[in-house]
């Protein structure tokens, strides 16, 4: 980006415990700081995110969890006066390089938002959008997506004979389930998911919570939660997030169990946040 | 209720509150919180209350301007009303009749007899007020004509002289001290002296009317002591100075035209009259002569046998005079049993003994094979009541006209509308009739018997000319080649006839919306996308204000400009504005596919004012482009001569339709591509390198553009072999003030509207679906055009519908750029005439309560109906759209 602010000299005061994870880093995050106009929000974050796993980020309410899922994808890029510092490398590729597609980018991350927000199209039409606007035309391989999109996401059981219909009449939480078959219709690398679950009830959210579960080792998953069992209940890395810091990231269990920063065990075992 | 302890009440200050509430809990007895939601209740109330009387008196309003516009046009339809019917009998029979009269209010009437007699009655009540005679010498009359408003008759007797002789009420007005005294009264407000009649009229005031019948000394107009069979006459020129035409027909069948000039000497008072007489060429074959009518310009003559055979004789050249046509009116075997022209001599209307009754007008006509290129053509049959019609009385003042037939009925039609405006069983034998005179207003008609009997009807009919047929079906009007919508309101002459048909209004109202929307739906809509997607918020803050600002432009400067700076530059340019719907497209989207080039870090730092001047820059330079290369291009597709070609006098028709099939051959070659060249577009998998992709996009546009243009003009070959050609349909003569202009000025005056109402539309699609379609890797533009717009259509749908009526109901603009001609024909070069236009420009000169000026009102309703179902369709789409709206 244009602006490359100072960076602090000071290595992050992260806690990083070992991670799980066999396949290697997928996407790095490095010195990452960013700024809305003056403020920043993002404070010189430094993690990796391991291949085919779950890594969820929490956190108390404004600490940027969304920011830092949101500028994995770039979609920050349309608000004003956002600054950036640092480097975030998708397989090894700098995504803020100037020359970077950001269309292209963005095909390779699959997004699912707090609110369920189908489009006011039909269901098919709603899993075929990602591969339409890429210039799939062929019916054949559209009703391929559709089913496997929707197999991988749980729905195509309830929702086969009447993709027609519109995806506006599902519930809340099939059409989450469908906003997820969406994001992974193109078969993206990574899938950002920001609190996929809180407009959820708990057996929506225990279906989705399934389906997590069975998307891992297929996709790379970062998960913002505001529910810690689901956190640990999830996710293989866990990385907690305060003010704009990553104060410590390891293997779930680990930063659940045995966390080393006070701020993390009064935010885990629920005392703050 | 009733035994609920009052002391809970009694603490409730206002004495009003009911007993119910009081007992209604715990919250009753406190009277604090009790006060407060007592204001706030009453506030809720009264703004109730007023919200409800506002909208009330809205639809109130409303409903009462339909009203009143329908109670004004309602008698635009309504029939005849008899108002009065008089019997009485003259005091000496009539005899054998050569004139009956009645003044234009309807009080005095004369009748006069072959053997000079004349009456003079109280049309009335009958009482006879002057009875006299003329002196018509010792010749019997023989034959005997008049001019429509029979004020001059001529009499033409057995010894082959002719007596012109003049007749006139005379009118004055009196005010009450000049009002004679010991008058008789005659009932209905009328007293006499005598002589004249005085009526009250209001104002306080009395008007006398009297007649007087003067006769001119014989003159012989025959070259031999010969009868005048029959005879047409027509006069012109003032009193001193007439000019009066004859045509004669004597016992031998000849046919003269006699043209007299009287002068008369100011000093002396001596009168002189000159005496022309033209032998018409000889009829064919000897005839039982029916009738002879002469125009009132005297430039045709008609000859009617008996038995249904019509000459013409066109005296056009007098040195030459030709017969031009033998027509036959009749079909073989019925006889002719009337036979007049009606107001203005164009129409002739003819009725057979066995009951038809129909009009025939002269018209010229190239595939005509008389000698003169015209001929008698029916143009329309009445529904007589089976028995034939004997006698006719032409108004005066329309094309309206009386008949008794033979079960003597006394029927009053309108030649146009074919309206009947009266019908009187008189009960009276046909054979006793022996004149029939409709009233100068068309108020009344009045039939006279042999023994002297006299029948006098009035009658009330607003509006004779208008019926729903004539208003919006199709009118055959004397003079025109064929039937036809045609609206003409005024003319220069007397005798014309007023032609109200409000199809040509609408269809111009339509078509001038049509093309202003053509022009204003595509720039208004995608500013919308433009300005609500792509645009840096900074920018849209000084944008939407500016495009606000627009619609405060008054109408009627868009107009005068339009009609005195565009319409000029317009004309001298045309070539290089058809250029630019062509080129300035191009140069956007080439634009465009250039900026894609441009380095991700530099497109980024210019995405804002930089990026937005430059794309006007694109736009002036195309202006300038298509302005320089106009000429060329005017040479290149229409001979150096885009009027000429117009006409069609030189060139074909491929190149026009070649920019036709443009924007098809668009739409058809992408969506070719998408069909079956999709891959050529799909993204190589994990590429991310901006500058290739760019580049390929724009090889892929220029390859599209190329192939639109070989697909279009392949087309447009094939299509102008196969003999299609767009002249004389959607374009055609030019016109200075055109529709093309009118859609400028137009989509001007409703570009403003649509983009505001469609820029909210789109401003209100949920930001989260943006960040879903984006999320999906989908382009700006892709999310505007298949979230976004979809999403708002029906807000964006309904901006087009309000434009629409605002473009249907606009007036200023069609008034001052649209030419306002009347007619029927999509050509865009050519103007048109809109409801409202017609209203602005008419209403001032119509009289009021007068045909046209309720023809105006309910030119006004259809406008109503129309913006209003437009706007209703707007309003029932938006409110789907706001229920939908609330789903996302
Ligand atoms: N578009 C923006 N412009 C300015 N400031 C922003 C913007 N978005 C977020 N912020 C600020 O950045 C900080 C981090 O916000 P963010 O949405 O990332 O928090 P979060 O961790 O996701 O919170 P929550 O758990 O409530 O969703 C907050 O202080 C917020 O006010
Ligand atoms: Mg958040």
């Amino acid at each position: 980006m244009p602006d490359t602010p100072q960076v602090s000299p000071d290595p992050p005061d992260t806690v990083y415990h070992p991670m799980t994870g066999a396949e290697g880093s997928i996407i790095e995050i490095e010195r990452f700081n960013l700024w809305y106009g003056d403020k920043q929000a993002l404070f010189d974050n430094s993690i990796d995110i391991q291949m085919g796993l779950v890594t969820a980020l929490i956190g108390p309410s404004g600490c940027g969890k969304s920011t830092l899922l949101r500028s994995l994808n770039r979609m920050n890029d349309l608000i004003d006066g956002l600054r950036l510092g640092g480097a975030i490398r998708l397989d090894g590729a700098d995504i803020y390089h100037r020359d970077i597609d950001v269309i292209g980018l963005r095909k390779r991350m699959g997004m699912v938002f707090q609110k369920p927000n189908p489009f006011p199209m039909s269901i098919a039409d709603n899993v075929t959008y990602p591969i339409k606007v890429d210039g799939v035309r062929d019916r054949r391989v559209l009703q391929e997506t559709v089913e496997r999109a929707l197999k991988a996401a749980a729905l195509w059981e309830e929702v086969k004979d009447r993709l027609r219909d519109s995806a506006l009449g599902l519930s809340g939480g099939q059409q989450q389930r469908l906003c997820i078959a969406r994001a992974i219709a193109a078969d993206p690398d990574v899938l950002l998911m920001d609190e996929p679950c809180s407009a959820l009830d708990p057996l929506a959210t225990a279906k989705i919570e399934d389906l997590i579960d069975e998307l891992r080792g297929r996709y790379t998953i970062v998960i913002v939660t505001h529910n810690m069992q689901q956190a640990a209940r999830v996710s293989d890395n866990t990385a907690f997030m305060y003010l704009g810091r990553i104060v410590e990231y390891g293997k779930t269990k680990t930063v659940f169990t045995t966390p080393r920063s006070r701020r993390t065990e009064d935010y885990v075992t629920g005392r703050f946040g | 209720m009733k035994d609920t302890p009052s002391p809970a009440t009694s603490q409730l200050p206002p004495a009003d509150a009911p007993p119910a509430a009081a007992a209604g809990g715990p919250a009753a007895r406190r009277p604090r919180e009790k006060r407060a939601r007592r204001t706030v209740l009453l506030a809720d109330r009264i703004a109730d209350r007023v919200i409800t009387v506002g909208g009330i008196l809205v639809i109130v309003a409303v409903l009462g301007i339909l009203v009143f516009l329908v109670t004004e046009t309602l008698p635009l339809f309504r029939s005849g009303q008899m108002t009065g019917e008089r019997r009485y009998t003259l005091p000496e029979p009539a005899g054998q009749t050569l004139g009956l009269g009645l003044d234009e209010y309807k009080t005095l009437a004369y009748a006069l007899s072959a053997d000079g007699r004349l009456q003079v009655f109280h049309a009335r009540s009958g009482r006879l007020l002057t009875s006299g005679r003329l002196d018509l010498g010792s010749a019997p009359v023989t034959a005997q004509a008049h001019t429509i408003d029979r004020t001059q008759w001529a009499f033409g007797f057995a010894d082959g002289t002719v007596r012109f002789a003049d007749a006139r009420f005379e009118t004055t007005i009196l005010s009450p001290q000049d009002l004679p005294t010991g008058l008789t009264p005659l009932g209905d407000g009328d007293a006499t002296d005598g002589h004249a009649v005085f009526s009250a009229i209001p104002g306080d005031q009395y008007r006398q009317v009297t007649f007087r019948m003067e006769l001119e000394a014989p003159v012989a107009v025959g070259d031999a002591q010969r009868a005048i069979a029959a005879m047409a006459y027509t006069a012109s020129g003032q009193a001193e100075r007439s000019v009066r035409t004859l045509a004669t027909v004597d016992g031998d069948d000849r046919v003269a035209l006699i043209q007299t000039a009287s002068r008369t000497n100011l000093m002396t008072g001596e009168r002189r009259t000159t005496v022309n007489r033209i032998q018409l060429p000889p009829l064919p074959a000897p005839i039982e002569v029916f009738g002879v009518r002469l125009t009132a310009k005297a430039d045709t003559l008609l000859v009617a046998d008996r038995s249904g055979a019509v000459f013409r004789y066109n005296l056009t050249d007098l040195q030459h005079p030709v017969l031009a046509e033998s027509a036959r009116v009749m079909p073989p075997r019925a006889r002719l049993t009337a036979f007049d022209f009606l107001l203005g001599s164009r129409s002739l209307l003819v009725a057979g003994s066995n009951g038809a009754l129909a009009l025939y007008f002269l018209l010229e006509r190239n595939d005509f094979r008389t000698v003169d290129g015209q001929s008698l053509v029916q143009a329309r049959t009445f529904t007589a009541g089976g028995t034939a019609v004997h006698f006719f009385a032409p108004s005066l003042r329309d094309k309206s006209f009386a008949t008794i037939d033979g079960t003597g009925r006394l029927e009053v039609r309108h030649g146009t509308s074919r309206k009947q405006l009266a019908d009187f069983p008189t009960g009276l034998p046909l054979e006793g009739f022996r004149e029939l005179v409709l009233a100068p207003r068309v108020d009344g008609v009045m039939a006279l018997q042999a023994d002297g009997r006299v029948v006098f009807y009035e009658f009330d009919v607003p509006h004779p000319e208008t019926t729903f047929a004539t208003l919006f079906q199709k009118v055959w009007y004397e003079g025109y080649a064929e039937p036809g919508y045609t609206w003409q309101s005024s003319a220069a002459t007397d005798d014309y006839e007023a032609k109200l048909s409000l199809v040509p209004l609408i269809f111009g109202s339509f078509k001038a919306a049509f093309y202003s929307m053509l022009f204003a739906v595509p720039i208004a809509i995608l500013g919308a996308v433009y300005t609500s997607e792509f645009v840096h918020r900074r920018l849209r803050g000084v944008i939407k204000p500016t495009m606000e600002m627009m619609a405060s432009l008054p109408s009627v400067v868009l107009g005068f400009v339009a009609a005195l700076v565009l319409a000029p530059v317009v004309e001298t340019w045309i070539a290089a504005v058809l250029l630019a719907f062509v080129g300035l497209p191009l140069a956007l989207m080439l634009g465009a596919y250039l900026w894609q080039l441009l380095p991700l870090h530099l497109a980024n730092r210019l995405k804002g004012i930089p990026k937005f001047a430059l794309m006007l820059l694109s736009v002036l330079l195309a202006a300038w482009a298509t302005r320089a290369l106009g000429p060329f291009f005017e040479e290149l597709f229409f001979h150096g001569d885009f009027r000429a070609w117009l006409n069609g006098d030189v060139g074909g028709a491929a190149p026009f339709l070649f920019l036709l099939l443009l924007p098809l051959c668009a739409l058809a070659v992408s969506i070719l591509q998408q069909r079956f060249l999709a891959g050529l577009r799909q993204r190589p998998a994990g590429g991310l390198e901006a500058l290739p992709r760019a580049l390929g996009e724009l090889g892929l546009w220029l390859l599209r553009a190329a192939l639109t243009f070989l697909l279009a003009a392949g087309l447009a070959h094939l299509l102008a072999a196969l003999g299609a050609d767009a002249r004389g349909g959607l374009v055609g003569t030019y016109v200075q003030r055109n529709t093309l202009v009118v859609g400028f000025a137009m989509g001007f005056a409703v570009i403003p509207i649509i983009y505001t109402i469609a820029e909210d539309a789109l401003n209100a699609v949920p930001e989260h679906l943006r960040a879903a379609s984006l999320g999906c890797g989908a382009t700006l533009w892709q999310t505007a055009l298949y979230v976004v717009l979809p999403t708002a259509a029906s807000g964006v749908f309904s901006a087009v519908m309000i434009g629409m009526g605002r473009a249907v109901g606009e007036t200023m603009i069609v008034v001052m750029a649209a030419g306002n001609t009347p007619i029927l024909d999509w050509n865009i070069f050519n103007g048109l005439r809109a409801l409202s236009a017609t209203i602005a420009v008419e209403l001032p000169e119509a009289v009021k309560d007068g045909t046209l000026y309720r023809v105006l009102f309910l030119a006004g309703l259809v406008l109503f109906a129309m913006t209003f179902v437009i706007n209703t369709v707007a309003e029932i789409v938006r409110q789907r759209f706001r229920r939908r709206a609330t789903q996302l």
